[in-house]
């Protein structure tokens, strides 16, 4: 792979990764992940 | 079938992923207690596959995390996890896989137990590790979209999970292991498997059926951390390929999907034409300048 589109994917993605992280964590999204992450999840542990 | 071949070094690697799984799961004394951490450092994504329902996970598990925002009840696109995914991705590739991942570090200390014949790769083994993506796509994505709050993966499969919460939540909580029914033994069965092939076969999760290797394995071409393959230096001597863990032949695919980014066929070299790359050089042959 050519280092100019390295560089372009990386920056590209990069910068798409943090506006989602922005806009997840602004929509409430990482309260959802927090509110599934503190409770035990039952299906992971091959209760539910 | 190639021997088995000793690398310097590797206690390094080892290292950083006892290092890492420590970071990842700080809250050890929860063991004891039947519990799980309720803290605010669950708001991140873990880079690993580190179930959020082990008891000293201090992180969330992205594709738990995944499987949750993918719930059809409240459709939406999962921003906030596929954002720290891509951000893993694009940063490490599958670096993460070798030197984060909890479940890649368990699969590693099995595979040093002896065995007559280890097994590098097999006939038909490219077909099983696409299988990966088929687990990623229905698993993870397809069948969560359909279903009401099932995660899939998370309660079919998944391996890390079993491992590092099932076992020591029923273990120290008489409440759930009193709930303990055919799903549970299902998932001891899977976890089994997948520990008794660790031991001919370096990784067999990781090659066939991890979502997350499968994800981060599509950055390998262009995350910021990869490698370089100086074509005027190898002597065609073959080291590279018998100590990769993933049965890959670094010296042809060094931005390969399947490549862990372990390291062992850098040491492996005799001429040093691997080498880790951080940064953005190009993939063209170093010329020589002799």
């Amino acid at each position: 792979m050519k280092r100019t589109t390295r560089i372009l994917l990386f920056a590209a993605l990069s910068v798409l990764g943090a506006a989602f992280v922005l806009i997840g964590a602004f929509s409430g999204q990482a309260l959802a992940v927090l509110n599934k992450a503190i409770r035990v999840c039952l299906e992971c542990i091959g209760i539910g | 079938m190639a021997k088995e071949r000793r690398v310097k070094g590797e206690w390094k690697r080892l290292s950083v992923q006892a290092a890492m799984f420590l970071l990842q799961n700080p809250k050890l004394q929860n063991f004891f207690l039947g519990t799980i951490d309720t803290g605010k450092t669950k708001v991140l994504c873990a880079p690993g596959l580190n179930c959020y329902s082990c008891p000293a996970a201090a992180g969330a598990c992205p594709i738990g995390s995944l499987q949750s925002a993918l719930s059809p009840q409240k459709p939406k696109f999962p921003f906030y996890v596929l954002g720290f995914l891509l951000l893993f991705g694009v940063l490490f590739g599958r670096w993460i896989c070798s030197h984060v991942c909890p479940f890649g570090l368990v699969q590693d200390l099995i595979y040093k137990i002896p065995f007559p014949k280890k097994i590098r790769t097999f006939r038909g083994e490219r077909i099983l590790r696409l299988l990966k993506y088929a687990v990623l796509l229905v698993l993870v994505i397809g069948l969560t979209l359909f279903d009401t709050l099932v995660p899939y993966f998370c309660k079919y499969l998944c391996p890390s999970g079993t491992l590092f919460g099932a076992i020591p939540l029923t273990v120290s909580n008489p409440m759930l292991r009193g709930q303990i029914g055919l799903l549970f033994w299902w998932k001891i069965g899977v976890l089994a498997l997948l520990l008794l092939l660790s031991v001919p076969i370096a990784r067999p999760f990781c090659r066939w059926l991890c979502p997350l290797g499968a994800i981060y394995g599509l950055f390998n071409r262009f995350a910021l951390l990869g490698m370089i393959f100086d074509e005027n230096r190898c002597v065609g001597c073959g080291a590279c390929e018998t100590v990769c863990p993933m049965g890959i032949d670094p010296k042809g695919q060094v931005d390969s999907a399947e490549c862990i980014r372990c390291g062992r066929c850098i040491r492996a070299c005799p001429t040093g034409s691997l080498a880790r790359r951080f940064g953005f050089a190009s993939q063209a042959h170093k010329k020589s300048t002799m």
